[in-house]
C-alpha cells in the first residue's frame, strides 16, 4: 500500500454540542465506552496504515493524554492547529509531518476500516491526485450532497436545501503531494479554508475519482445524537470489552451486583460498580470508574467517565457528562421534548436530560424532558429543573 | 549515576544502536557522553565529549566509526568534572581495554596507587580508570580477556555497573554489584543461548526498541554477550536466569506533543491513578484488596529520598491516625545513624527501585530482622527483588527528573496500605468513595486551573514560601522541592505553625506564600490564622483550598481544588502545586526535564 499516512482532524470543539464540549473537543466525546476518536483510529489501524497524524487544537492536551504517543502500536504524531480556521487550513497544518500521498479524516465522525480501505484503493488504481469516499444517505440535508459523472466527482453541493440528492461526501480523503500546494492556492472564504473547496478548485483543472463505501457511518451534531451513535455502536459490536453473552459487554475489572439485571444492549466499562438490584438498558453504555448504586433504573443512557448514580435514581433517555453526581431518588423520566439550542427549536426530540461534566444533582430532584445542565451547576434536593441551566449555575427549590 | 549501555551483533548498526540508546538514559544523567568500539580489525575506537549528548552526536558527526560490538556511557559527576577526560568509556595504557561503569569504587585511591606505582599512566579524576588498568594489567600477564576481567572486578569494592570491551575480542562483559543493569535478549522467544542480537543497559528504555526480552542481573554476577549469552556468579558458576517480558513500548517514551515530560506526565494523572486503583477498591463492599501477605503491622517505619521522603512523611500521618505508632526518615541518615527499630515494618518508598540511599537503609532494616516493604514503580527492581513484600504504584514509566505523577501514585497506594491494614471499616467507607473519585478530580483541576496565570504573577518573586498543617505539610514540602529543583528559585515548605518560630522573618511583599487549606475542620482554621500572619507582612498569599473554609478571603489568588475527602484532596492541592512550578520555571526558560546538577534515578549513596 503506498498510501501509509494518516492525517486526522481533531482540532474542532463542536460548538453545536455544548455544554458537553466545556473541557474536551467533539472527539473526544463518548461513543457508547470510548471517544469517537478511538473508534476512527481503529479504523485506520485495521485498515493498514502505518502512521497517525493527529492535527489537535480545541482543549489539544485532552486528546494527547488519551492518544499518547501511539495507538495500538502504530506511531501517532501531533500537530497543532492553533486558530480553528477550516478542514484545509486543518491539514496544511500537517504539511511538515506529511510526504507522498495522504489519507484525510475527521476525528469525530465514526468510520469502518472497509471504507477507508476502499477509498485508498480506489486512489491507488487512478491517477487522480485525489480521491473522496461517498456514501448514500436518505436525506443530504445537512451535509455535502455530491454529484458524480460515472467514477468521478462533478460538484460538491454543501448544505443542500432539497432531498434530491442521493449521494454525500463521506469525508474520507485521499490526497497526492500536490494537495498542500492545492489548499495554499485555494482562496479563503470568511478567513477560513474547507477542504472541499480545495477539492472543488481540483476539479477545476483536474479529475477527483470517488469511492462509494457504506458500513458504520454516524456522528453527532447535536448532543442528543450521541445516543444514537452510541445505539449504532452497540449494534455493530464496535465495543472492545469481554461480551459476556449476545450484546452484553461488561469489563473484567467491573462489578455488577448478582441481583442487578443488564439488558441488551448494553456496556460496562472497567472498574465500575453496579450495585444490587439495578436494572441497566436496554441501550446503554457505562463508562470506566463509574459507580451505580442500589435500585437504579437506566435505560437509553450515555454514562461517561466516573459518574455516580445513587440509590434508586431513574434515568431515561440521558446523556451524562464526566464526574456527574446524581442523588438518591432523583428522577428523570425522559420521552419527547422540544428544545432550544441558540435560535433553532428542535420539536419532539427524545431526550430526557443533558448533564455536564461535573454536574451535582441533589437527591429526589425531577428533571423534566429536555433539560440541558451546564459544566459544574449544580441542582438543589427536591428541585424540579426545565430548560437550560448555565455553566456552574445552581438551582434552587 | 550514569547510564551504560552495551551491544553485540548488531553489525553496521552499532554505533546508532549506542547513541540511540544513550539517549533515553539521558534521565540518569547528562554532563557527559561516550562510546568505544571494537571492529573486526584489532581496533577500539573511542569517541567522548563533555556536554549533553547531542555534543557527542557532534563529534561523531565528522568521524568514521566502524565496529560491531561496543559500550556507551552517557554520566553524571561523582569524581571530577564534567570534562573530555572523565568522560567514559575509559581505557588503559595500551588503548586495548574499554571501560563504562556507573556507580562508586570506594577505595579506588589505593588501586590506583598500586597501578601507578607499577608504571601505569592515568587520564582523568575518575575512580573507573582504575578498571581498565586492571584488567589491562592482566591482560599483560598473559590472561584471557575474560578471565582478566572477572579478576579486575573481583578486586572492586563500592557499587557497580560495569561493562567492558577489548581490542580483538568479540566479546562484551559486564558485571554488576548495587548498581543497576539489565540485558535484553533479541531475536523471537530468544533463550540465553539464542539471543541475537544481545544488550546491556541501566534500565530497559535503552533497548526497549529493539526487544521486551530481558534478564534482570543480580549483585555480584557477571554476564558475557557473545554468539548468546553466558551468565556466571561470584564463583564463576554458570546461572540459569528467568527470560522475562516488559509491557511498555519504546514510543512510550515519547512526548506526545506536549513540549515537556514533565507537563505530559502531569496530565497523564488521572491514567495513572486509574491504574493504581484498579481492582483494588471494592466500594460496594468497603474493602481495599492489595494481594500483599501482610499482617496489620504494630510499628512502622518509613524510609526514603526526596519526593518519596515527602510521601513518606504523608503515609506515616496516615498510619498514626490509625493508631500505629509510625515515623518517616531520610534513608541516607536511616543508612548511617540508624534509629532504634522499634517497629515491625519497614516500608522503602522509591519510585526507580533503585535509589541506594534507600536500598542500604531497607537492607539496614532487614538485618535487623524487621519486615520490609517496597512502594515502588518498577516492577524488578532491586527494591522489589530485595523486600519482603512489594506495592507497585502502576504510574508507568516517569520521564521527567522532577517526579510528578510519582507522587500521586505513591500517595494513592499509601492510602490503599492503611486501608488494607490498619483501618477500620468506618475509614474505609469514607474514603474509598473519594478514592475512586480521584482521577476525576485530578482531571477537574487540570481541566480549570489558574496555576498558570498565578505562575505568571509571581514569576519574578524573590522566594516562595509554602505552608500546611497535618497531611498538607507534606503536600507544601513537596510544592516548594518541586519549584526549587526546576525553577532553580529559592522555595521552602514550612508547617503552617512552625512560620512564626522563625521563616516568618523572611516573610516580606516580594515572597509569596503559598497555603495549602483544606476542609473546614480545625487544622484549617488555624491554617487560615497563619495566613493571616503572612498577610500581616503585606506578602502575597496564595490559597490551595476546596473553598470549605474562609482562607479565600484572605488570600490575593486561589487555586481551587474539588471537595472530597481531605486527605485525598491533598493530591489534588499537589497538582495544583506542581502545575506552577512547571509555568514559573517554563516562563523563566528553564529545561524543565533535565534541571541541573540533578538525575532520575540516584544510585550513588
Amino acid at each position: 500500500m503506498s498510501v501509509t499516512t494518516a492525517v486526522v482532524l481533531a482540532a474542532g470543539e463542536g460548538t453545536r454540542l455544548r455544554p458537553l464540549t466545556r473541557n474536551r473537543p467533539k472527539p473526544m466525546l463518548p461513543a457508547a465506552t470510548r471517544p469517537i476518536l478511538e473508534h476512527v483510529l481503529d479504523a485506520l489501524v485495521e485498515a493498514g496504515l502505518q502512521r497517525l497524524v493527529l492535527v489537535v487544537g480545541y482543549r489539544r492536551q485532552r486528546v494527547q493524554e488519551h492518544v499518547g504517543p501511539e495507538y495500538r502500536n502504530v506511531p501517532v504524531e501531533y500537530v497543532t492547529q492553533y486558530k480553528q480556521l477550516g478542514s484545509g487550513h486543518a491539514l496544511a497544518q500537517a504539511r511538515e509531518a506529511v510526504s507522498g500521498s495522504v489519507l484525510v479524516v475527521n476525528g469525530d465522525h465514526l468510520v469502518e476500516a472497509e471504507a477507508v480501505q476502499r477509498v485508498v484503493d480506489r486512489f491507488e488504481t487512478d491517477d487522480a491526485p485525489a480521491t473522496l469516499g461517498v456514501i448514500e444517505r436518505d436525506d443530504p440535508r445537512g451535509y455535502g450532497a455530491v454529484t458524480l459523472d460515472g467514477d468521478e466527482l462533478v460538484e460538491i453541493v454543501e448544505n443542500p436545501e432539497t432531498d434530491a440528492y442521493r449521494l454525500i461526501n463521506a469525508g474520507i480523503y485521499v490526497f497526492d503531494e500536490t494537495v498542500f500546494e492545492r489548499i495554499e492556492a485555494t482562496p479563503r472564504t470568511a478567513g477560513e479554508l474547507a477542504l472541499t473547496d480545495t477539492i472543488e478548485r481540483t476539479l477545476e483543472r483536474d479529475r477527483v475519482s470517488v469511492s462509494r463505501v457504506g458500513g458504520l457511518w454516524v456522528d453527532a451534531t447535536y448532543p442528543w445524537d450521541l445516543l444514537s451513535v452510541t445505539t449504532s455502536v452497540l449494534d455493530h459490536d464496535r465495543v472492545n470489552l469481554p461480551e459476556r453473552r449476545p450484546g452484553v459487554w461488561v469489563a473484567e475489572s467491573a462489578q455488577v451486583h448478582e441481583t442487578a439485571t443488564l439488558r441488551p444492549p448494553v456496556a460496562v466499562a472497567a472498574d465500575t460498580e453496579v450495585g444490587p438490584s439495578s436494572v441497566l438498558g436496554p441501550a446503554v453504555a457505562v463508562g470506566r470508574n463509574a459507580t451505580v448504586g442500589a435500585n437504579v433504573t437506566v435505560e437509553r443512557s450515555l454514562l461517561d467517565a466516573d459518574t455516580r448514580l445513587g440509590n434508586g435514581v431513574t434515568l431515561v433517555d440521558s446523556i451524562c457528562g464526566e464526574s456527574v453526581t446524581v442523588g438518591v431518588g432523583v428522577t428523570v423520566p425522559g420521552g419527547p421534548a422540544d428544545i432550544q439550542v441558540d435560535d433553532r427549536v428542535f420539536r419532539g426530540r427524545r431526550l430526557g436530560a443533558v448533564l455536564a461534566d461535573r454536574v451535582q444533582v441533589g437527591g429526589a430532584a425531577t428533571l423534566v424532558p429536555g433539560t440541558l445542565v451546564g459544566p459544574g451547576a449544580s441542582v438543589e434536593t427536591g428541585a424540579t429543573v426545565d430548560g437550560q441551566v448555565p455553566e456552574n449555575g445552581r438551582v434552587v427549590r | 549515576m550514569c547510564g551504560i549501555i552495551g551491544c553485540v551483533g548488531r553489525g553496521t548498526e552499532t554505533l546508532d544502536t549506542l547513541v540511540e540508546g544513550l539517549g533515553t538514559l539521558e534521565y540518569r544523567g547528562y554532563d557527559s557522553a561516550g562510546v568505544a568500539l571494537v571492529d573486526d580489525d584489532d581496533g577500539l575506537s573511542v569517541v567522548k565529549a563533555a556536554g549533553e549528548l547531542s555534543a557527542l552526536r557532534e563529534r561523531l558527526a565528522d568521524r568514521a566509526l566502524s565496529g560491531t560490538v561496543g559500550i556507551g556511557h552517557t554520566r553524571w559527576s561523582t569524581h571530577g568534572p564534567p570534562t573530555d577526560e572523565n568522560a567514559h568509556p575509559h581505557l588503559d595504557c595500551t588503548g586495548r581495554v574499554a571501560v563504562v561503569h556507573n556507580g562508586i569504587i570506594e577505595h579506588y585511591q589505593s588501586l590506583r596507587a598500586d597501578l601507578e606505582a607499577t608504571g601505569h599512566e592515568f587520564r582523568s579524576d575518575t575512580d573507573t580508570e582504575v578498571v581498565p588498568h586492571l584488567v589491562g594489567k592482566r591482560l599483560a600477564d598473559g590472561e584471557t580477556p575474560s578471565a582478566a576481567f572477572r579478576g579486575a572486578v573481583d578486586r572492586l569494592e563500592g557499587s557497580y555497573a560495569v561493562a567492558a570491551v577489548v581490542a580483538g575480542s568479540r566479546r562484551l562483559f559486564a558485571a554488576r554489584n548495587d548498581s543497576p543493569l539489565v540485558v535484553g535478549l533479541g531475536g523471537d522467544e530468544p533463550t540465553l543461548d539464542t539471543a541475537d542480537p544481545a544488550f546491556i543497559a541501566s534500565d530497559v528504555p535503552a533497548f526497549r526498541e529493539h526487544t521486551p526480552h530481558v534478564v534482570y542481573l543480580d549483585d555480584g554476577e557477571f554476564v558475557t554477550l557473545d554468539d548468546g549469552i553466558t551468565v556466571t556468579d561470584e564463583t564463576g558458576t554458570r546461572v540459569r536466569k528467568a527470560v522475562e517480558t516488559v509491557g511498555w513500548d519504546p514510543e512510550q517514551t515519547g512526548k506526545s506533543g506536549y513540549e515537556h515530560f514533565m507537563l505530559k506526565e502531569i496530565h497523564e494523572q488521572p491514567r495513572a491513578l486509574r491504574q493504581c486503583l484498579s481492582g483494588r477498591v471494592d466500594e460496594l463492599r468497603g474493602a481495599a484488596d492489595l494481594d500483599l501477605d501482610l499482617t496489620a503491622p504494630t510499628g512502622v517505619q518509613f524510609v526514603a529520598a526526596g519526593t518519596s521522603y515527602h510521601a513518606s512523611l504523608y503515609g506515616a500521618e496516615l498510619f498514626r491516625r490509625a493508631g500505629v505508632p509510625a515515623q518517616a526518615f531520610l534513608a541516607s541518615e536511616y543508612a548511617t545513624s540508624p534509629p532504634p527499630l522499634g517497629a515491625d515494618l519497614v516500608v522503602g518508598v522509591t519510585q526507580s527501585g533503585e535509589t541506594a540511599d534507600t536500598l542500604s537503609a531497607l537492607r539496614e532494616a532487614a538485618r535487623r530482622g524487621a519486615e520490609t516493604l517496597a512502594v515502588t514503580n518498577t516492577v524488578s527492581s532491586t527494591a522489589d527483588r530485595e523486600c519482603d513484600h512489594t506495592l507497585l504504584i502502576r504510574s508507568g514509566p516517569e520521564i521527567g527528573v522532577a517526579a510528578t505523577k510519582t507522587f500521586a501514585g505513591q500517595l494513592a497506594a499509601l492510602n490503599l496500605l492503611t486501608l488494607g491494614t490498619v483501618e477500620d471499616v468506618r475509614s474505609r467507607r469514607a474514603v474509598l468513595p473519594a478514592l475512586r473519585d480521584l482521577p476525576g478530580d485530578v482531571q477537574a483541576v487540570l481541566d480549570s486551573s489558574v496555576a498558570s496565570t498565578v505562575a505568571e504573577t509571581y514569576r519574578d518573586a524573590a522566594a516562595y514560601f509554602f505552608i500546611g498543617r497535618g497531611l498538607q505539610f507534606p503536600v507544601a514540602l513537596e510544592g516548594a522541592l518541586k519549584l526549587k529543583e526546576i525553577s532553580y528559585e529559592h522555595a521552602e515548605g514550612f508547617a503552617a505553625g512552625e512560620l512564626k518560630h522563625g521563616p516568618l522573618a523572611l516573610v516580606q511583599a516580594d515572597t509569596p506564600v503559598f497555603a495549602v487549606v483544606l476542609g473546614d475542620g480545625e487544622r484549617a482554621h488555624k491554617t487560615v490564622g497563619n495566613i493571616k500572619e503572612v498577610e500581616a507582612r503585606d506578602a502575597p498569599v496564595v490559597a490551595v483550598t476546596d473553598g470549605q473554609s474562609d482562607a479565600h478571603l484572605y488570600a490575593d489568588h486561589v487555586l481551587e481544588v474539588p471537595e472530597t475527602h481531605p486527605r485525598v484532596a491533598a493530591l489534588l492541592a499537589n497538582v495544583q502545586l506542581q502545575l506552577v512550578a512547571y509555568y514559573i520555571a517554563d516562563g523563566l526558560g528553564r529545561p524543565i526535564d533535565k534541571p541541573r546538577n540533578l538525575a532520575k534515578s540516584v544510585t550513588v549513596e
